[in-house]
């Protein structure tokens, strides 16, 4: 009952965070002598009258839900994996090599099995070596994770500049893949892929593994206490580099989604910041798996908003506003949960007042 | 007879964000007397005095002071009305010497040292205080840790002293000194508030009791109708039967289930924690470790659990050779663990309770079916456990860490004492329990006895280890001191014995 309640306090909180959060963000736009209201209806009713429009959330969700669950499923552990976007590229650039090698030479759904495999498995690779860092050295997976991306990226300049470079070789990106390898598009005149469906089954997996399993029970008790996990018999070591190597696994995944969903090629610096706003999704859902889904549908609405904005006609929008909007509503998000956890302090000794009994 | 109290606590309420820790408390205090806070744990003792002391603030009712109504904000405040509080966890900076420390935010500027710490050491000695004030916190025992403590509400000329559960930490002859000094004290009419849940004591030294428990105050008695038994079923609420100890040592015929034969283990700084300690212990044994905190007891736990390796020495266990073993093998091999930090160790509070069962339990594939958690199993496993030993929760969804601290235990003790099929270790279990809990420990150890299980009982209580064992030794300084069959010792031998002092004629 309880528990009911603070999951419904959860979503109510959230939802007049963000509501706050556009409403700021937008009444931004009166400084620029802007009309916010006319403008925000405006966009909406353009995002709204095109189905394309309203496909572009879930495209822009899809990575979105995978890097959120790569860094709600370590949060789980008590870890902090900063290091999905490299996690990500590490995925895409297995992506892109196998679709690059097998493309039109081996049936699209093998293809397409293989590449999600290989692509976890890379992620994993990253993932996992941050996960043995820690074990083995204790060394700060906080710090760890986030220096490993920077060295992936590295890794896949120098495949760009070299055995990945396109044939032209004119500029830092690698030729386009065959159709054969594009995930297929579900929902006619749009974008939206089949990847979008593997990503919510991807965090309905997490949700199972870590609610209904042993190992997922085991995450959740070194995460909450190391000692008394420890003294349970469980290797909290082993949990740090499994819960690492799943988390990287799932960034790894998003690789898939963005390159033989959307790009169709891998290109230099692309999707650069699909990893930090992994974690403040992980953060707005509560690191909650299927919360994550309905997060990264939230933050791809907000998305398509500012570009729909920076679009308009006739007005001077910047297309930075994007951020500025997303900036703002993961404020409020924050303040909110700060708001809620202090207002159920309150409501609690206000009913014990009235109630009475100790 | 009329006298008028110097400080009156009228309908004092104070709720927290799970609990009502105080309910419409009044309570008065007069000059030149003992009042004697008697409860169990959670029973709102420490609160009530918490907020006099100006560090919780109180949502209803109101304090006077001399009669005068009181505004206390903080423990500034409650020193200029002449309140000083000795909390149970001391307030001492440990690289400061005891000097330094009492004149701790009392001075500015220039600091004449060697005259502070003249004038501090002849205030302890007018008390008695046998405590060098001029040498490191951290260089001095934890009862002379508490004499500065103490010196430190003297300095500043307070005429109310709350002391809480002051002897938690103290040997019985370091108590004996602290009774004697608040005896001397109140003579010249300051008063004391001392906080116990410790009947012993208050039939000792109050001049009056008053007994709390849920938050409430349950009952007042005078010096002259003080008595043992009526305070003990105020304070819980019913009565309490000891479980009765079967002294024909039927264990000594038993075999050996735990031997530890001289075990050494050196701290990262090369200092000693454990020489060579050894001992044996037989089914059907309750083998008693006595000792002040501290001495080396958690680490020999730290060991036996599997959780450090010795430097040197061997354990066996069933005749196995277990020194190298994991943490999962002990578990695996029937060795339950009540550990003294629980929440830190036993229990994870955020967790359910049926969760907590399965923390030991997630290798024995005892509730797990390819990997996934048979819930309904464990769930059931879990309400029977709540059942059988009456723990406070309304299912096994609860979160552990909204039970009480007994409750908790309770549910430790459930869970080790179906692991541990052989042998069962209880680093100072009953610690900071209230009577409920500590008697059900009691007699759930008797019972496992009873079938034959070896039991460690690490303890610093020595009532809790005459009652409980069949052999007592004790641990100073990571050393076992000596072992003597129950019946041997007296209270005045063992306590000496836990201060390092072995008494003439043993």
């Amino acid at each position: 009952m309880a528990e009911r309640n603070t999951s419904f306090n959860i979503i109510l909180y959230n939802s007049v965070a963000v509501i706050i959060g556009l409403l700021i963000s937008t009444g931004l736009l009166a400084f620029m002598k802007i009309n916010p209201f006319d403008i925000v209806a405006r966009t909406l009713s353009k995002i709204f009258a095109d189905k394309y429009n309203i496909g572009e959330i879930f495209v822009k969700a899809t990575p979105l839900i995978f890097t959120s669950l790569a860094f709600a499923f370590t949060y789980k552990a008590n870890l902090f994996n900063i290091g999905a976007q490299g996690q990500f590229y590490a995925g895409s650039i297995a992506a892109v090599s196998l679709s690059l090698l097998l493309g039109g030479r081996v049936p699209r759904v093998l293809l397409i099995l293989i590449v999600f495999i290989t692509s976890a498995l890379a992620g994993a690779l990253v993932g996992g070596c941050i996960g043995i860092a820690k074990a083995k050295r204790n060394a700060n997976e906080f710090l760890v994770s986030m220096m490993s991306t920077y060295i992936v990226n590295a890794v896949m300049d120098y495949l760009l500049r070299t055995a990945l470079q396109e044939t032209k070789a004119e500029y830092m990106q690698t030729d386009a893949i065959v159709p054969q390898s594009y995930l297929s598009i579900i929902i006619p005149g749009t974008r939206v892929h089949s990847g979008f469906i593997i990503a919510v089954l991807a965090a309905i997996a997490v949700w199972i593994i870590l609610d209904k399993t042993i190992l997922g029970f085991r995450i959740r008790a070194v995460g909450m206490n190391k000692h008394a996990a420890e003294l349970g018999g469980i290797n909290t070591k082993l949990i740090f580099v499994i819960s690492f190597l799943i988390a990287g696994g799932l960034a790894g995944m998003a690789g898939v989604t963005e390159i033989n969903g959307v790009q169709h090629m891998l290109l230099r610096n692309f999707n650069s910041s699909i990893g930090s706003f992994g974690i403040g999704i992980a953060i707005l859902a509560n690191a909650n798996p299927i919360g994550c889904i309905f997060a990264s549908i939230l933050f791809g609405f907000l998305n398509v908003i500012g570009t729909t904005m920076g679009r308009l006609p006739g007005t001077a929008i910047p297309a930075s506003l994007v951020e500025l909007i997303e900036g703002i509503v993961m404020t409020c998000v924050i303040i909110a949960t700060a708001l809620r956890v202090y207002m159920g302090g309150k409501a609690e000794k206000q009913r014990m007042k009235e109630g009475g009994e100790a | 007879m009329e006298r008028t109290p110097i400080v009156e606590l009228r309908h004092i309420s104070k709720y927290f964000a799970k609990v009502v820790a105080n309910k419409d408390v009044s309570l008065k205090v007069f000059p030149g007397e003992v009042l004697a806070l008697l409860g169990e744990n959670g029973a709102g003792k420490s609160t009530i005095m918490k907020i006099l002391y100006g560090l919780y603030k109180h949502d209803d009712g109101e304090i006077l002071i001399h009669s005068k109504k009181a505004d206390i904000r903080s423990p500034m405040d409650a020193k200029k009305s002449g309140i000083a509080m000795v909390q149970q966890h001391f307030s001492l900076v440990s690289t400061h010497t005891g000097t330094e420390n009492i004149i701790l935010g009392n001075t500015k500027g220039y600091i004449p040292i060697s005259a502070y710490n003249s004038k501090i050491q002849k205030l302890a000695n007018e008390y008695g205080f046998d405590v060098p004030v001029d040498v490191k916190i951290e260089k001095l025992a934890v009862g002379q840790q508490q004499k500065i403590e103490i010196l430190k509400a003297l300095y500043l000329n307070v005429n109310i002293l709350i002391l809480d559960e002051p002897t938690a930490v103290l040997t019985p002859q370091e108590s004996e000194t602290l009774m004697a000094f608040i005896k001397s004290y109140v003579k010249k009419g300051n008063s004391v508030i001392f906080i116990t849940h410790k009947l012993k004591e208050v039939m000792e030294v109050a001049s009056r009791v008053v007994v709390m428990r849920n938050g409430i105050v349950v009952g007042e008695r005078q010096r002259e109708e003080l008595e043992e038994h009526d305070l003990a079923k105020l304070m819980i609420g019913e009565e309490i039967v000891a479980p009765v100890r079967d002294s024909s040592n039927r264990w000594e015929k038993l075999p050996t289930i735990l031997e530890v034969d001289n075990i050494s283990l050196h701290d990262s700084k090369n200092t000693p924690i454990l020489t060579d300690i050894s001992f044996n212990i037989h089914a059907s044994e309750i083998y008693g470790i006595a000792g002040v905190s501290g001495n080396g007891q958690d680490e020999l736990c730290d060991v036996l659990c599997g959780l450090k390796k010795p430097d040197r020495g061997k354990i066996y266990f069933k005749d196995k050779d277990i020194t190298d073993s994991s943490i999962l093998e002990h578990n695996l091999s029937g060795l339950g663990y009540v550990p003294l930090d629980r929440l830190r160790d036993a229990i994870i509070p955020g967790m359910t309770l049926s969760e907590n069962m399965l923390l030991k339990n997630s290798f024995s594939g005892k509730w797990s079916n390819k990997g996934f958690i048979k819930k309904i199993e464990l769930n059931n496993y879990t309400s029977d456990m709540i059942e059988k030993h009456r723990i406070k929760a309304t299912g096994p969804a609860d979160l552990s860490g909204g039970l009480s601290g007994g409750n908790q235990q309770k549910l430790v003790l459930g869970r080790e004492v179906d692991i541990g099929t052989s042998l069962l270790i209880f680093n100072q279990p009953t610690r900071g329990l209230d009577m409920g809990a500590v008697d059900r420990i009691h007699h759930v150890m008797m019972e496992e006895k009873e079938r034959g299980k070896a039991i460690l009982l690490i303890s610093t209580e020595i009532t809790e280890l005459f009652e409980m064992c069949d052999v007592i030794s004790v641990m100073y300084r990571g050393k076992i001191l000596g072992e003597y069959r129950n019946g041997e010792l007296n209270t005045d031998n063992l306590g000496l014995l836990m201060a390092g002092i072995r008494p003439e004629g043993l």
